[in-house]
């Protein structure tokens, strides 16, 4: 069996991808919102509070999408529509 | 004694070298860089010479990890994926073994640096955009818009999406960043306590070392084998704009 099928390979993989997606997206939108807000709008907190707000729904989204696409789950599931 | 635990991660010019103002001295983490570039060169030459039916024991190393990489991209990109292959087998092998390599004591953990492992990060999204532009022109903006979204929901979704795309590159890096620098520096701290604690107390936390060593051989593999699975599945989300559910067989 190639290693790259392994369950315990693809589980842990994917396990250990998902933490660091939710942090990253979080990151991002913060960032992109305090950009926003001290050298374009001067909107002083609103750009970051909604940037932030971005960030987790995308950081969840993210989540969401790859646990809906878990190498190993039953294929009857959305992974396949 | 009393010794920071971030210590073993700062570096020191051996030979500092400057071009043009840019720093380009000589420090540990570059000479163990070309340590492991020669390793894997020599590695790979001296497995792919043998060519015998039955492989010794080099050729089957060699052989399974070409495997590997081929079976990741072909898992997740299908067959034109193959063109990627040089480069892709290439990062896996790096970064594999600066990870192992950092695992030695007294040696240093190149990926435990963030801009290496943030260099590599822009490399593959560069790459993912440079080849998403060229295949489908402005359509690859398109990446943007999930498909089956109605119009009234795209205000919100564009920036969502926008930001779910920026975040590649940034978790790209951070991940394996954060993986080897937290893995050493638990290493490190407990060594730390085995040391201090003297015989009477002290293999409790020594014997923890030898288990968090055991631990981190097994965390370099999978943080390589993560990075190329991701690497794959950005290039691939190039190829095929919307083909999330093409390849998920």
């Amino acid at each position: 069996m190639p290693p790259s099928q392994d369950p315990f390979y693809a589980g842990l993989g994917q396990a250990v991808r998902i933490g660091t997606d939710l942090l990253a997206s979080l990151i991002v939108g913060g960032g992109l919102g305090w950009v926003l807000d001290t050298y374009l709008l001067d909107s002083t907190p609103w750009g970051m509070v909604v940037g932030l707000v971005l960030g987790v729904i995308a950081g969840i989204r993210n989540a969401y999408r790859s646990a809906m696409r878990w190498p190993g789950s039953p294929p009857d599931t959305e992974s396949k529509g | 004694m009393e010794e920071s635990p971030l210590h073993p991660f700062e570096l020191h010019n051996y030979i500092p070298l400057s071009v043009g103002g840019i720093d380009i001295s000589i420090n540990k983490a570059v000479i163990i860089m070309w340590v492991v570039v020669a390793l894997v060169a020599f590695l790979m030459l001296k497995a792919g010479s043998a060519r015998q039916l039955v492989p010794g024991k080099l050729q089957s190393l060699g052989e399974m990890l070409v495997d590997f990489v081929r079976g990741i991209i072909l898992d997740t990109m299908g067959k034109d994926g193959m063109r990627f292959f040089p480069l892709i087998a290439t990062l896996f092998l790096f970064i594999l073994f600066c990870n192992l390599i950092g695992l030695i004591p007294g040696s240093y953990t190149v990926t435990s640096q963030i801009v290496v492992t943030a260099v590599f990060a822009c490399v593959v999204y560069g790459l993912s955009l440079v080849m998403g532009f060229l295949l489908h022109g402005a359509k690859f903006l398109g990446i943007l818009v999930p498909p089956g979204t109605p119009g009234w929901l795209l205000p919100l979704m564009i920036p969502i999406e926008l930001i779910s795309q920026l975040a590649r590159p940034i978790s790209l890096a951070v991940r394996l960043f954060a993986n080897m620098t937290a893995g050493h520096v638990i290493l490190g701290v407990l060594f730390g306590l085995a040391i201090s604690g003297g015989l009477l107390i002290g293999w409790l936390p020594f014997a923890f070392t030898i288990a968090m060593n055991g631990l981190e051989v097994g965390i370099a593999f999978i943080q390589a084998y993560i990075f190329t699975v991701l690497t794959c599945v950005y290039l691939g989300d190039a190829f095929h704009l919307h083909g999330h559910d093409d390849h998920a067989h």
